[in-house]
């Protein structure tokens, strides 16, 4: 058995027993989706029901934000997190978002994601994925048709290249064999090359990037940094962002997200990946994690419950050249 | 009906004086698989191979924002000025599910209630089609009584035949667009334009990988508002706002005023969306959605039961793109076969 389904077992039966004494009143997971290349959010509150609950190269979506959902619910939520959604947990934690009893942390140490596209390209779409395998080079997935090979260079989706911790960095049932952190290379080329970039080509740059933005706020919507009760780019009055579509209400709106989440965005890619016109919004939010890196020397945020968020603590070594 | 047709040498020709004449929005390859209409100077820019807009092209006729008029206060007079509008436009390069999402919106703004602004819009724009060539994998037109290559409702309709193009005349305005440049064009002497589109109408109807079959939901939704099955889909939503941006049909809006100074400014609507949570919630802090189960059973009410009662017209085409954009998966493809399971049940 491949280490992925030793994994979907135990995920299986961990959340049986979950629910079967009462310790979690909902599982969130993943189920299979509409077609065979996509994935779902799934809630499971019922035994009869985790046998839907999958784990695959197509499980993407980062679930950690559902518990603000549910934090106000009598009983305890386990919730299944990668390593990259962990970091989100620790977020909401230091957030004071959720509450650490209340939550049980599912963790999956996971090799990579497959980019579903490529997987809608030559499956059909009916198809079921009944086993998956990663190895260091490629991923399989086997249907009622066959076995399907994909080259993992090819294949990998783009927020898993530069993976930092493949094992979650909190969890209360690891559920499957931990993977070392591989070294992903620097996280920073993109942000790099853009920065030595002149100021108008950099400023060309980002408005072309702007000017298509729908306002649609799926970045803002699923990223695990954003919980205000009212969002400021909701409030009427005092308008701080108009509801006009243009480019200089759409550069404030991508630049004030970027502030609000600045040392608290746990770099999970989530924001880049639901835009629907292909903002690149993880290369903005990288230029921040390099700069708090380089200014406070911290690792990326949501790696350790300890480590506070470098602009939510203070420390008498903090840079205090502004002053 | 007339046909013609025009080569490729001649369609760039054609473009670029269309470009020259009229304000001429055509799809536009922005980035890696993302295609916009755009206002564009000229053939170089348009991309015809496009199969789906990231975007669907309703934004010409019901822009995003829209300034609609500048007001100015002084003494205890308000007065009021026009706000620009385009002029005479061509909308090129429509796939027909897109087409028939204007025709879908035709009756909000321009029916019982003529609504200025698009009116003037829609009356100004050639509609000018061009049959699909390849079938995406989450387009469903066909189950939605749509077609590849059915053209109705636009003045013109392109379809790529050998050595070019053939374009048929379905309008009075579309004729006289074609006679305004008819050097371009070449009669269809063979007859072949009509065959060859229906014949690629027929071959890429095969290549739906899904069909959906709607007979019979509305009437059990006029019987069935309250679901549990809406819970249970709306868990998953995010909330934002892609699938109503995205769409050919959705079409709320919000209006608002700009006034730096409080004294003068221009008054502007731009979409909206039903999926936000403040969509509805009123003046009072009531909101009549007030969870998500609400909103997305409204949008989905929208397009399967509540634009048939209203106009007799479906709420949906079958574009795809709220099926390939979702970044939760929820798939009206599925909730109608979900929906009539659920119907079976009952």
């Amino acid at each position: 058995m491949s280490e992925l389904m030793k994994i979907q077992e135990n995920l299986r039966e961990t959340a049986r027993k979950l629910l079967a004494n009462g310790e979690a009143s909902l599982v969130i997971g993943y189920a299979l989706g509409s077609e065979v290349s996509r994935v779902v959010p799934a809630f499971i509150s019922r035994e009869d029901e985790v046998d839907r609950l999958v784990w695959n190269p197509l499980c993407i979506n980062n679930l950690a934000k559902y518990l603000l959902d549910y934090r106000h619910e009598p009983g305890k939520v386990a919730v299944v997190v990668k390593g990259c959604d962990s970091r989100a947990i620790i977020r909401l934690l230091q957030d004071n978002q959720i509450t650490r009893e209340k939550v049980i942390i599912l963790g999956i140490p996971c090799p990579g994601l497959i980019n579903p596209d490529l997987v809608a390209a030559r499956l059909d779409p009916g198809a079921q994925i009944t086993v998956a395998a990663v190895s260091k080079q490629d991923f399989s997935l086997q249907t009622g048709e066959g076995t399907f090979t994909f080259t993992r260079d090819e294949a990998l989706l783009k927020k898993c290249r530069d993976c930092e911790q493949h094992t979650p960095v909190i969890a209360d049932f690891m559920l499957g064999e931990e993977i070392p952190p591989n070294d992903p290379g620097d996280p920073f080329v993109a942000v790099k090359t853009l920065e030595e970039l002149p100021v108008e080509e950099r400023s060309a740059y980002w408005d072309k990037q702007f000017s298509r933005c729908l306002r649609c706020y799926a970045c803002r919507n699923v990223c695990p940094a954003c919980t205000c009760r009212e969002c400021v780019f909701d409030q009427a009055e005092p308008c701080w962002v108009a509801k006009a579509n243009n480019l200089p209400e759409n550069t404030a709106f991508h630049l004030i997200r970027a502030f609000h989440v600045a040392g608290r965005c746990v770099d999970c890619g989530e924001c880049e990946r639901v835009c629907p016109v292909n903002i690149p919004l993880s290369l903005l939010n990288r230029k921040i994690l390099k700069d708090m890196k380089d200014l406070f020397n911290v690792p990326t945020p949501g790696t350790s419950l300890e480590e506070l968020p470098p602009l939510g603590a203070f420390t008498k070594s903090d840079p205090d050249e502004f002053m | 009906m007339k046909a013609y047709t025009i080569t490729r040498d001649n369609l760039g020709a054609w473009l670029d004086a269309l470009a020259r004449d009229y304000t001429l929005i055509a799809p536009v390859r922005e980035e890696e698989s993302v295609s916009l209409f755009k206002p564009v100077s000229g053939f170089a820019e348009i991309n015809l191979g496009y199969t789906n807009s990231t975007v669907s092209p309703k934004g010409w006729l019901f822009p995003q924002t829209e300034e609609m008029f500048f007001f100015s206060t002084g003494g205890d007079q308000i007065t009021l000025a026009d706000a620009q509008t385009p002029g005479p436009a061509v909308l090129f390069g429509l796939r027909p599910c897109d087409i028939k999402g204007i025709l879908a919106l035709d009756p909000v703004f321009n029916g019982a209630y003529q609504d200025c602004y698009y009116q003037k819009r829609r009356q100004d724009t050639i509609l000018v089609g061009l049959s699909c060539t390849r079938v995406e994998r989450d387009c469903f037109c066909t189950s939605m009584g749509g077609g590849p290559t059915d053209g109705g409702g636009a003045d013109l309709l392109l379809t790529e035949i050998d050595g070019g193009y053939g374009i048929e005349v379905l309008t009075p305005r579309g004729e006289k667009l074609v006679n305004r440049y008819q050097q371009y064009f070449d009669a269809d002497r063979e007859n072949r334009v009509i065959p060859a589109r229906e014949e690629l109408g027929k071959k890429l109807a095969g290549h739906f990988t899904r069909n959906v079959d709607t007979t019979g939901l509305k009437e059990f939704l006029d019987q069935h508002f309250e679901l549990p099955y809406w819970g249970e889909l709306a868990r998953r939503c995010l909330g934002c706002g892609i699938c109503t941006y995205i769409c050919p049909t959705c079409h709320c809006f919000d209006i608002f005023d700009q006034s730096p100074d409080g004294e003068s400014g221009v008054r502007s609507r731009c979409w909206d969306s039903c999926m936000f949570s403040h969509f509805t919630r009123m003046a009072g802090g009531h909101n009549p959605r007030p969870t998500q189960k609400e909103r997305v059973r409204n949008r989905f009410l929208h397009k399967l039961k509540y634009h048939r009662d209203r106009y007799n017209l479906d709420g949906c085409v079958g574009c795809g793109r709220c099926v390939t954009r979702c970044p939760v998966n929820i798939d009206i493809r599925q909730i109608i076969a979900d929906l009539q399971e659920v119907a079976r049940h009952e």
